[in-house]
């Protein structure tokens, strides 16, 4: 092998590689407002945490699915409820609730029906992650992708400690659910 | 030699760059300024606090104050059995900043009309170190007296001033005005104090609170600086307070007017006040 041919070697395979990782940016879709809900009824006590800050990504060139949101952001409508929630989850000390994982099913991004996907993953609340399998939608937009999920959480499993309220607990299933379109990046 | 070397360089760094790509991303806190909870409810045991309520949520307020607990001790049941005054209220949050209410007391029928403005708060990334609020109060005596109903007003007139020092303490100061239309012989209608009120969180649920309210200026003869010593128990949706005041007041005007017991001379009562906020 002669100089220039180990040149032009190196700079093809180094191209290769420099091709690779751009295609797969270019199939990565970013959001930094998505919404995300957080649904606890019971009794007296029923209310929705809101928050338009979720910041996700999507890679479909490896399938990855990553969310999060800082906690602090979610508001329920009432001032005190809001500082009763976030003593709940004790926000300052474990400020984000997250989820990274892979896409486990098949989903085509020409088709632009929503296509039920499967996503397993570790959710992260109060800062315990568990293993998780959410199932939800995504769809291919002209602006990006839109994902819509929701599963349930049980408080106990994150060691949330439900507040009390006179003689009764708040109940210790939440639904949470994510609406969100992301651009390509 | 070099040539090699970079041959097999080049991909390698750009081959760590392509995995950094894949990485989870970076967790970033959001940038949220807002206003810090100074105290927990817009009354801390009956001095306004600069806490505000949200626009659009209603607080339901109920104020009870029972009989001396020191006096005949056993036979009033520690005073429980002499109900000494029950202000019911509702405020409303026009806006974040600006409240108003409506409040009847037993004692003497008065029903209140108030109001609270909030001209500074305190925020979270320290860009305004203290909350300044201003609050008036009009108390209208409704019980069936001899008097017309120009004499039967009262007003409270406030600047509320705190600061949240830290993750536990929180302090402040009322300069206030009270005003009364008609007087007993040698009691004043002008009426000035500086209320003191502290809040200690001692955790998420309990903070221990206290207030005092220093006349300053000529005092109603037989009357004394009010004291009150306090519970808060924070439960989801509902704040309770439970107290020990000398007084049986909860407005401020009555409070700094006719308050006769003194509370370190054991002429202490208790009282609790409930709040519940329902978002309209």
């Amino acid at each position: 092998m002669n100089k220039t041919t180990f040149i032009s070697s190196g700079f093809l395979f180094a191209l290769l590689i420099v091709a690779a990782p751009l295609s797969g940016l270019a199939q990565s879709y970013i959001t930094e407002s998505g919404h995300v809900e957080f649904d606890s009824s019971v009794p007296l006590h029923s209310f929705t945490g809101v928050s338009d800050h979720l910041v996700g990504k999507i890679t479909l060139t490896d399938s990855i699915v990553d969310f999060y949101v800082d906690v602090n952001t979610l508001k329920t409508g009432i001032g005190k409820r809001n500082n009763d929630m976030l003593r709940t989850l004790e926000a300052q000390k474990y400020p984000f609730a997250e989820f990274y994982g892979k896409i486990v099913s098949d989903f085509k991004p020409i088709n632009d029906h929503p296509q039920e996907v499967t996503v397993e993953g570790e959710f992260t609340v109060h800062g315990v992650s568990k293993q998780t399998t959410i199932t939800g939608t995504l769809k291919k937009t002209q602006e990006g992708i839109h994902v819509e999920a929701s599963w349930t959480l049980n408080m106990k499993d994150y060691n949330i400690e439900p507040p009390g309220i006179l003689f009764y607990r708040v109940s210790e299933k939440i639904d949470v659910s994510i609406s969100a379109t992301l651009p390509p990046n | 030699m070099r040539a090699q070397l970079k041959f097999y360089l080049v991909p390698v760094i750009i081959l760590l760059f392509s995995m950094q790509c894949m990485a989870q991303m970076e967790r970033e806190r959001a940038n949220i300024v807002e206003p810090v909870e100074t105290f927990w409810t817009p009354t801390l045991i009956s001095q306004a606090t600069t806490e505000h309520l949200s626009a659009g949520n209603l607080n339901v307020t109920i104020m009870h104050s029972f009989g001396i607990a020191t006096t005949n001790t056993i036979q009033n049941f520690f005073g429980l059995d002499n109900v000494q005054n029950v202000r019911l209220g509702l405020d409303y949050g026009i806006t974040d900043k600006w409240t108003a209410g409506i409040g009847r007391s037993s004692l003497f029928n008065v029903v209140d009309f108030r109001t609270k403005y909030a001209l500074v708060q305190q925020h979270t990334d320290g860009s305004k170190p203290i909350s300044i609020s201003i609050k008036a109060d009009l108390g209208i005596v409704t019980q069936q007296n001899r008097q017309s109903f120009k004499d039967d007003l009262s007003t409270l007139t406030s600047a509320i001033i705190s600061k949240k020092i830290n993750k536990q303490v929180r302090l402040q100061l009322s300069p206030m005005y009270g005003y009364f239309s008609s007087v007993d012989t040698g009691d004043n209608n002008h009426l000035f104090s500086v209320g003191v009120g502290s809040q200690i969180n001692l955790s998420e649920r309990f903070a221990f609170m206290a207030e005092y309210y220093p006349v300053i200026g000529t005092q109603n003869p037989n009357t004394n600086n009010a004291f009150s010593l306090g519970l808060n128990i924070q439960t989801g949706g509902h704040v309770f307070q439970l107290f020990f005041a000398s007084t049986r007041w909860h407005l401020e005007q009555y409070t700094i007017a006719q308050n006769r017991e003194q509370f370190w001379a054991g002429d202490f009562r208790f009282g609790f006040n409930v709040n519940r906020i329902f978002g309209l």
